[in-house]
């Protein structure tokens, strides 16, 4: 297999706009209308707030879950969003599905909670509450803002490391990369918080730095090779060739390594727990993104900066 | 030759020890796996209160611990975070609400008196007299078969209750609990041993057994220096914590599995020794994880379990090497070696992407993300050991400088080989990757 990549760069830089910008179309958008005024829907770890879990031995239908709504409400509980989500039944527990409920923050000993329960369990026989998360409203933003310094720093620290490793311009590149990643995995979470109700918690961001690590250690091991690539072949091969040449001798490692990332990724969405989901799902459309930015993207800015630079220094030496 | 087996039964050993450490210790779950409660509190100011200093950080730690225990669950921890804020966990409980009471009760008890003129309502004032001055509390019943509360003063106390009940000697006094009144009995004489009775309250006509009993616990273990709030909760039933464990284990064996089997497909034997040293990485690390107590959650499984198609990447850019160099031509010896030099610094600069970022997680993230990156940065390093020291091992050990007769254990056709571009390298840069042609 070989790809020609530098011949059309112009059209895989076309794609990469085609992804990025109903992305961010659809981040801003949510920014506008959404009650928080952010790019994704955000869980109570940001905003603050209660979530009480349920565990129910049947399947609940939409009925049922109208009817929990409009009881909820009738009791003075407003606001109140409920969420079922199924769960692959085995052979440990037979609950079937869990009933998710997310409050303005429960405050200690208010007895709201006991009261959300006790009407949950009137009209769920067996419900029997799984798992409460809380987090104080000032929490919330202490978290959020601790979020954004970590995504910072984390970005400045990779900055760093690439431009001591590398030359500015490669450095560049690779953050110009992983920002194209970042976008396409937080816009696609702003669509499927808009379509589905997708919330993005303090563990998203986990994926996301998680993200940006692999994207920039794939960017890495196409530049490392162009690098090496221009001290043997420098007096044959013009630069778009060395690029070209070099990542097709790195394309089989890149798609490798993300597939038996994903392997285990798709072990975990379709095996594991839960409350993990969103969390891997977010690693799953950011790796394969990193995937493709280092190939199709990272390594076209570069032909595209450096091509003229090098081809002087090249005539300027013969 | 030599080195390479002293090499092979160092690792060997390395590989027992943990396997025996494996047997030898318990796993630690986190409370998201084994169900149970995590709290975090947060000292609140008042009005009185200006400023949360560290002294009152350790009584107030002091008093949760104390109080904790009084539930009588084991392992409960209680820890100090930030300035202002205290991290209580207990795992296994049964009653959350009764273990939420106890801790956020402030406990404090005072006596009253009455300023209001006789006929109005009462208007009831501190008089200084708090659970402070107490030595001790306990369940007692009355004459009249109730349970009550025995009080114990301490010197300061006795004296301070001496003259109070002097004083009001004919006149109303109250106990207040919590800003609750409790009783408020008529003082007959005064009373200068230094002992008090709490009946319970007026209305519903005294304590249950419990109510006594649960005043007691918070008393005797001293009201909190500082009102706590709780400002983070997360609570995970048993059922659903098993249920995670039980998924997480299916998935990492699925993931672990269809890894494996994807190295063999696509690398042959190459790929069989990967695998090994997969199942030794496992192995290691899970070790490593329980020697230095890691607290294993989900999400820290779920980087473990990353960690796996991580961690074979290394793998994934020798061996692609190692074909490059077979196919242009090399002997099997030099496009093994060459395949791990030349791979190294790839190799390091992506872990050291991943470790600082896995650092910078580790010092600004909550307890879910600390978790996740810990197992994954000590999962790379673990890694750096098993996919370059122990593959490069068994390569070498296996094929040793032997030629390649079956291009088939490396994927290979017979005529891919030497087809590829030759490279021209300089006499150092020959020596540097211990090229022998």
């Amino acid at each position: 297999m070989k790809l020609n990549i530098v011949k059309y760069r112009v059209l895989f830089l076309c794609i990469s706009a085609l992804m990025i910008i109903p992305c961010l179309g659809t981040m801003i958008y949510s920014c506008v209308v959404s009650p928080n005024h952010a790019p994704v829907k955000v869980s109570i770890d940001y905003t603050g707030g209660t979530i009480l879990q349920y565990g129910v031995k049947t399947d609940v239908t939409t009925d049922e879950m109208a009817k929990l709504r409009k009881k909820l409400s009738d009791n003075g509980i407003n606001g109140a969003e409920i969420q079922i989500i199924n769960v692959n039944n085995n052979e440990t527990s037979d609950i079937k599905s869990l009933i998710s409920i997310r409050t303005q923050f429960i405050e200690n000993g208010s007895g709201v909670d006991k009261k959300i329960t006790s009407i949950v369990q009137s009209e769920f026989k067996n419900a029997q509450l799984d798992q409460i998360s809380s987090v104080g409203p000032t929490l919330g933003k202490e978290l959020f803002t601790n979020s954004l310094v970590a995504l910072g720093l984390a970005l400045l620290g990779i900055i760093c490391y690439l431009t001591i490793r590398f030359q500015f311009d490669y450095a560049l590149a690779a953050i110009l990369g992983l920002v194209h990643d970042v976008i396409f995995v937080c816009g696609a979470f702003s669509i499927l918080g808009i379509l589905f109700g997708v919330e993005v918690d303090a563990l998203f961001v986990t994926a996301i730095l998680t993200v940006i690590g692999f994207s920039v250690h794939d960017t890495i091991v196409v530049f490392d090779r162009v690098r090496e690539n221009l001290r043997y072949y420098s007096k044959k091969m013009s630069f778009g060739e060395i690029v070209n040449f070099s990542i097709n001798q790195t394309l089989a490692r890149s798609i490798n390594t993300s597939l038996t990332t994903l392997l285990t990724l798709f072990a975990l969405y379709f095996f594991g727990g839960v409350t993990t989901k969103n969390f891997v799902l977010a690693m799953i459309l950011g790796i394969a993104i990193g995937t493709y930015s280092s190939i199709f993207f990272c390594s076209v800015l570069v032909d595209i900066w450096d091509e003229k630079r090098y081809d002087v220094l090249k005539t300027k030496r013969a | 030759m030599k080195n390479r087996i002293i090499m092979f039964w160092a690792i060997v050993a390395i590989v027992l020890v943990s396997i025996s450490v494996l047997f030898s210790k318990p796993t630690k779950f986190g409370l998201d796996l084994v169900g149970g409660s995590r709290l975090e509190l947060q000292a609140q100011k008042t009005d009185t209160i200006a400023n949360i200093t560290p002294e009152m950080m350790d009584s107030l730690t002091f008093a949760i611990k104390k109080r904790v225990n009084a539930i009588g669950v084991a392992e409960t921890h209680v820890q100090r975070v930030g300035t202002d804020r205290l991290i209580v966990e207990i795992p296994n409980i049964s009653d959350l609400d009764e273990a939420k009471k106890m801790i956020g009760d402030t406990a404090e008890l005072e006596f009253k008196k009455n300023i209001a003129p006789e006929g109005q309502k009462e208007n009831w004032v501190s008089t200084g007299l708090t659970g402070k001055d107490l030595t001790s509390a306990a369940v007692g019943s009355s004459q009249t078969g109730q349970w009550v509360v025995d009080l114990v003063f301490n010197s300061a106390g006795t004296k301070k209750f001496a003259d109070l009940t002097q004083a009001l000697v004919g006149k109303q006094m109250a106990i207040f609990f919590n800003g609750e009144l409790q009783s408020a009995p008529v003082i007959q004489e005064p009373i200068l041993e230094g002992r008090a009775q709490i009946s319970g309250g007026g209305e519903n006509g005294g304590f249950s057994s419990k109510q006594a009993k649960d005043m007691v616990d918070l008393l005797n273990a001293g009201a909190l220096p500082v009102p706590a709030k709780i400002i983070q909760e997360n609570t995970v039933g048993p059922t659903l914590g098993s249920d995670s464990i039980k998924k997480s284990e299916t998935a990492g064996a699925i993931g672990l599995g269809l890894v494996m089997l994807f190295m063999i497909l696509y690398y042959r034997l190459p790929g069989i020794v990967a695998d090994i040293a997969l199942c030794l990485y496992g192995i290691m690390l899970f070790a490593l994880f329980k020697h230095i107590n890691v607290t294993l959650t989900l999400a820290g499984i779920a980087g473990f379990i990353l960690s796996v198609g991580m961690a074979v990447d290394a793998n994934i850019l020798i061996f692609e090497r190692t074909k490059e160099e077979l196919k242009a031509g090399r002997t099997l010896y030099t496009a093994i070696t060459s395949g791990f030099d030349r791979a190294f610094t790839s190799i390091f600069d992506s872990n050291m992407t991943t470790i600082i970022t896995c650092a910078i997680l580790y010092w600004k993230g909550t307890d879910i993300v600390r978790g996740f990156a810990l197992t994954l940065a000590l999962g790379v390093v673990v890694s750096m050991f098993t996919a370059i020291t122990v593959t490069k091992n068994f390569m070498l050990l296996i094929f040793g400088t032997k030629s390649l007769t079956h291009p088939f254990l490396f994927g290979l056709h017979k005529d891919e080989i030497g087809t590829a571009y030759q490279v021209t390298e300089s006499k150092k840069e020959n020596a540097k990757f211990g090229v022998l042609d």
